[in-house]
């Protein structure tokens, strides 16, 4: 099948899919807790797969993904917000969607990315653990920023009453404190992830991908052969606050989800998550992201699930010093070191599911004749190679040296 | 000149690596850069390509002055180089190793990588062919697709030569390129250098400690000690100052020569 041909097909039938999934998921999951942790592991799918690109392609250790998703978050519920009052509110609707998501999503992915530029600009340019310190630093200042606008007497000036129109601490819930309008149904975020996918497949399996990976190698190396360390890095770490921004976005939008986006949500647990779906899933493989993400969202949430079980309530009657919230985090962690300790490079390694495997045809040889076999020294002196010119493709003809007299060692 | 090097000193903290070294290297030739350990060779590789910067001197590059280049800058304006302790990109296969290299080459943008455009498409199989072509002058072609690190050692160094020309360059500085080949690795070696610079017409500037190597395939020789120039001219004229005689100590460079450089590589490998 021509390529052309089988990217339209391939691209109807996901269409396809994601529109069913629209209108035919609360058939499929009737329950809502369900329907809404489903949609959570999908957006969890799309900071991963972002995260990705700088910490598993690229091997810069950003531990503040939560600040770009909690950015993208708030910019989409602002923009989807104001944009639902402006279509007369009421109920999402999925019509309506198509105006509110696409310039939410965007405004999402590209605050995130200057953000992602001012963080990543000075930071990146240094070698080491800085961005570590400095996107962990930027995460922290982003949500107390926001958390602490409405105490005190912060609220004065523009800039204080702005952000204490974002709820503070409480959170923000549209322009009229209604709820952010839910219009990030199955479609969107379904839609969304397929997309995200598809990028940073295509990011991955190209030159630019190529130099990311090297450069992750050895940076000294890749310099020598054009690669511009500090081009990359700062590229890749913004299209990977974008890819966090949007997954924010639509985080804010979710059907089912909370209508209110508050700063405990994009907390470091949030980052360290974020982290551990990507090692997990083996980091710098997209498959890997994807089924990290889902595992992580919901080995949390089946851990939490726990604490509600019949036999832990009455292990918690008898030790009433027991906290179980502790004991959650304790039963994640072994979780986790087992995994690691089984598979420390994640499920996936740097590989991915579909391998593609690559037949050459064979081809001329090119190069100078077979080196003189390891003889004596007295016998390679004697005979050097009168070396027959053998096949060569056009342009690449061996002009094999006349012996040089006299310069020979030999 | 193609390469022009003038009173370049480098210093780390009270070690002077490299002093007031003035060389300028032909066109198309293959020249020699030579000494004992610790004389500063790799240092002015590394000097060259912007690894570090020099304290004095110019380093001028078919006229360009690289003082204010970035390492990737002046590996662009057709500079490239192998290392001493080899640096492949570990986890990557051989060929996407060699792919690298003309990154910067590209003519498609990484929005047609992302739409996957006919050019995206056109471009990467010129580039595959090329690299394999490359790798197939190394005898690296049946192991295309093996992780880098995976390979023998002198096919590591093999292979980071051809990544360096992957580069279209028009220097290629060569450190230590026959460390740890033995007697007819080293000859295969030598006839490469001569098929690269032949066919692809670039200057060879050679790091060696290997004599049967450096003595067979260079025109004209510069000597460094302590970061100082003590000698230069022909491979004959080198071999035979009581300068640099000295400065090898043991190391034979006369009569004995083959031998003890032998023995020399026998050591290193
Ligand atoms: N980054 C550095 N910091 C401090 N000293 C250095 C550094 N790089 C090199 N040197 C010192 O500079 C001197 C020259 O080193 P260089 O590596 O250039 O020698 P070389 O001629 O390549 O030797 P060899 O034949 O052993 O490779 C040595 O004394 C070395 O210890
Ligand atoms: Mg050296």
């Amino acid at each position: 099948m021509p390529r052309p041909l089988k990217r339209v097909i391939t691209a109807l039938v996901l269409l396809g899919v994601v529109v069913a999934l629209e209108f035919g998921f609360e058939t499929v999951m009737p329950d809502a807790a369900w329907r809404q942790l489903a949609l959570f592991a999908m957006v969890n799918v799309i900071a991963a797969l972002s995260l990705n690109v700088i910490n598993g392609m690229a091997g810069q250790f950003s531990i503040g993904h939560a600040g770009f998703v909690g950015i993208g978050a708030y910019t989409g519920a602002i923009v989807s917000g104001n944009l639902h009052q402006q279509l007369g509110g009421g109920d999402p609707l999925f019509g309506n969607s198509f105006l509110v998501m696409p310039p939410a999503l965007l405004a999402s992915g590209l605050v995130a990315a200057l953000f992602g530029l001012v963080v990543g600009l000075p930071s990146l340019r240094l070698r080491g653990d800085y961005l570590a310190i400095v996107t962990l630093g930027f995460a922290e200042i982003f949500r107390l920023t926001i958390a602490t606008a409405t105490t005190g007497a912060a609220e004065q000036g523009t800039v204080g009453r702005l952000l204490g129109a974002l709820g503070g601490q409480i959170g923000y819930a549209g322009p009229d404190d209604t709820g952010v309008p839910q219009y990030g149904g199955p479609f969107w975020i379904f839609g969304a992830v397929v997309l995200a996918t598809l990028i940073a497949w295509r990011l991955k399996f190209s030159g630019w991908g190529r130099a990311l990976r090297a450069l992750r190698e050895d940076e000294i190396a890749s310099a020598a052969v054009g690669v511009d360390p500090t081009r990359y890095k700062v590229t890749s770490f913004v299209i990977s606050a974008a890819g966090g921004g949007i997954a924010g976005g639509l985080l804010a939008s979710m059907r089912d989800g909370n209508p209110t986006i508050q700063p405990d949500q994009f907390t470091f647990s949030y980052s360290f998550d974020a982290i551990t779906m990507v090692i997990l899933g083996g980091s710098g493989s997209v498959t890997g992201s994807i089924v990290g993400g889902v595992l992580v969202t919901f080995t949390v949430k089946l851990i939490e699930q726990l604490q509600g079980l019949d036999s832990v309530l009455a292990l918690k009657a008898a030790y009433p010093a027991l906290d179980l919230n502790a004991l959650r985090m304790v039963l994640y962690a072994s979780i986790l070191i087992g995994l690691m300790i089984l598979r420390p490079e994640g499920l996936f390694g740097e590989r991915e599911l579909f391998g593609r495997r690559v037949v050459r045809a064979k081809r001329p040889p090119v190069g100078p004749a077979e080196p003189v076999p390891a003889t004596t020294g007295a016998e390679a002196a004697a005979e050097r190679p009168g070396a027959p010119p053998e096949e060569q493709p056009p342009g690449t003809a061996v002009e094999h040296e006349v012996k040089p007299t006299g310069r020979e060692f030999e | 000149m193609s390469l022009d090097l003038q009173r370049v000193t480098k210093r780390f903290g009270g070690l002077r690596a490299v002093g007031g070294v003035s060389f300028s290297v032909p066109d198309r030739s293959i020249f020699g850069l030579i000494g004992p350990n610790g004389a500063g060779k790799t240092t002015v590789f590394n000097l060259i390509t912007g690894v570090y910067k020099h304290d004095e001197g110019s380093i001028r590059f078919g006229g360009t002055d690289l003082a204010p280049l970035r390492p990737s800058q002046i590996a662009r304006l057709g500079v490239a180089r192998t290392f001493q302790n080899i640096r492949l990109f570990g986890q990557l296969t051989v060929l996407e190793n060699v792919l690298v290299a003309c990154e910067n080459l590209r003519r498609s943008t990484l929005t047609s990588a992302l739409l996957r455009s006919p050019f995206f498409y056109k471009d990467e199989q010129e580039m595959t062919e090329r690299a394999l072509s490359l790798l197939s002058v190394f005898k690296l072609e049946e192991m295309a697709d093996e992780i880098s690190t995976s390979l023998s050692y002198g096919n590591q160094r093999r292979l980071e030569i051809a990544r360096a020309m992957m580069l279209k360059p028009k220097l290629l500085l060569l450190d230590e390129p026959a460390a740890g080949m033995n007697y007819g690795e080293a000859e295969g070696l030598k006839q490469q250098i001569r098929w690269l610079r032949d066919t692809f017409d670039i200057t060879v500037v050679l790091v060696e400690h290997n004599m049967q190597v450096v003595m067979g395939v260079c025109e004209e020789i510069h000597v460094l000690d302590h970061g100082e120039t003590i000698s230069h001219g022909t491979p004959e004229a080198v071999r035979r100052d009581p300068k640099v005689l000295a400065a090898y100590l043991g190391e034979e460079v006369e009569d004995e020569a083959r031998p003890a450089a032998a023995a020399a590589a026998e050591e290193r490998a």
